[in-house]
């Protein structure tokens, strides 16, 4: 790795660490009096699991290819804790929630979630066993969209939350959906991905918003924090970009003003 | 004892994240070594993973097929399928595998890849249907824009302008944005979990 992108790799941690943690303290001792700004697709998601209950259907939670070891561990991870979320809520009615991956390593991390989502109500009878499932895809992931179009009839799907990567793909899923006039919400971290979960679901999620769930669907403070953190971090982000365009500009627009005033 | 083996495997997860994050980061000295065994025991797992889902694959579906559960039979053709390329790729017959593979499955994703786009086209059309907010009428127009400027027309030459600053301005700025979000969203959640505030940790 080059020295300078160390250098900077490093100070980006320190910065993003130093802020998480006071972001932490903060969120534990003053929650109450930090708003969260609305989200609608995290509002939609208490409506969508209570209509499951209602009407005893399972509700399709998808991480698409997101799987662990690789650059998507982490998304796997934020998909991770919206699947507890939404199994937490899902719990109290009588059908689990369905989680689908086409990564074999999410396989684990959605069992020991699904299973920690219902001992947190007690209810660790009525789980299925066959509530997380791997459909192994192909080079483009359209078998995997293949499976989630037919598993949406054969399961009686309630509603689908497709979060995670996913490209192109997505279409023919959120497509499928809406012919059958299921709710859905989708979001990915590929840009195709989320063009058309942004075009062809009822509610998206866009850029970093996908990383935050734990703090607007659950009551923890640390998850809390880590959202502060992030608002710290992109208009910190933001404010760096301005500076560096003005520096940038700074000279040429000196320039044109005193052409323009007859100076040059 | 349940809450010991918590804490135990809880400062293993955080001090090999520690190692591996200074091993990748000076890229040099005993830190690179450990880190560099650390990924391939990860990837050593990982590949372990596939086992579990082949198992995954044929509990889900023997299930379904023993309970007769609404598409039943397409299970059977499933675990038909998986099992004739199982038992193909121990006999070594790579070639018939091959041929499976490029002439039923390659051929059936083609075929939904070119349904891809009617999906994408009814959606915009669906998008302008359902909400016609101010949002998804500069969609429409730019995807108009962005279809007629592609288009081999010499006449649409201001519309082949408008679409290349189009790409090469708003479009990458903002696909930008999404991507630094990401990003630091990711520094966080990757932070969090190496200072162990992740769900997991603490249940």
């Amino acid at each position: 790795m080059d020295s300078t992108i160390q250098v900077l790799t490093t100070v980006i941690i320190v910065f993003a660490l130093a802020i998480t943690v006071l972001a932490t303290q903060v969120a534990r001792r003053r929650r109450d009096s930090i708003p969260l700004r609305v989200v609608p697709a995290y509002e939609a998601i208490p409506i969508l699991v209570g209509a499951a209950i209602e009407a005893d259907r399972p509700v399709m939670v998808s991480f698409g290819s997101a799987g662990l070891g690789g650059s998507s561990t982490l998304l796997a991870l934020a998909s991770a804790e919206l699947f507890y979320q939404v199994a937490r809520r899902a719990a109290i009615g009588v059908t689990s929630p369905v989680l689908t991956v086409s990564d074999p390593s999410a396989l684990p991390l959605g069992y020991g979630t699904l299973r920690r989502a219902y001992e947190s109500r007690g209810r660790i009878e009525r789980l299925r066993e066959n509530s997380v499932r791997w459909y192994p895809s192909g080079p483009r992931s359209l078998a995997f969209a293949a499976a989630l179009m037919t598993m949406m009839g054969d399961d009686r799907i309630a509603g689908g939350i497709l979060f995670g990567s996913y490209g192109v793909e997505l279409a023919l899923v959120l497509d499928a959906s809406a012919r059958r006039r299921l709710p859905s919400i989708a979001a990915s971290d590929q840009l195709e991905g989320q063009a058309v979960a942004w075009v062809l679901a009822e509610q998206s999620l866009i850029g970093e918003e996908m990383f935050v769930a734990g703090a607007y669907l659950g009551d923890s403070a640390t998850q809390f924090g880590s959202t502060i953190a992030l608002d710290t971090l992109r208009w910190a982000l933001i404010l760096a970009l301005i500076t560096a365009s003005v520096l940038v500009l700074q000279q040429p627009v000196i320039e044109a003003i005193n052409q323009f005033l007859g100076g040059g | 004892m349940a809450r010991l083996l918590s804490l135990l495997t809880s400062v293993l997860a955080i001090g090999i994240g520690i190692v591996t994050l200074i091993g990748l980061l000076s890229g040099v000295g005993i830190f690179a070594g450990t880190t560099n065994l650390f990924l391939q025991l990860t990837m050593i797992t990982v590949a372990v993973t596939i086992l579990i889902g082949i198992l995954n694959l044929f509990g889900v579906h023997t299930r379904r097929i023993l309970k007769r559960q609404r598409g039943w039979v397409y299970s059977i053709v499933l675990l038909a399928s998986a099992l004739v390329v199982i038992i193909l790729r121990l006999l070594g017959a790579d070639d018939a595998n091959m041929a499976l593979l490029e002439g039923v499955q390659v051929s059936i994703e083609s075929a939904f890849a070119g349904l891809l786009l009617f999906a994408l086209v009814y959606g915009a059309y669906r998008l302008m249907r359902q909400r016609v907010t101010w949002t998804g009428t500069l969609f429409t127009l730019v995807l108009i824009i962005i279809l007629l400027g592609a288009l081999p027309f010499a006449e649409a030459g201001a519309v082949v302008q408008v679409r290349a600053w189009l790409l090469a301005v708003p479009v990458s700025a903002g696909a930008r944005g999404i991507l630094l979000g990401i990003a630091l969203a990711t520094v966080v959640t990757g932070i969090r979990v190496l200072i162990g505030q992740e769900r997991s940790y603490r249940e």
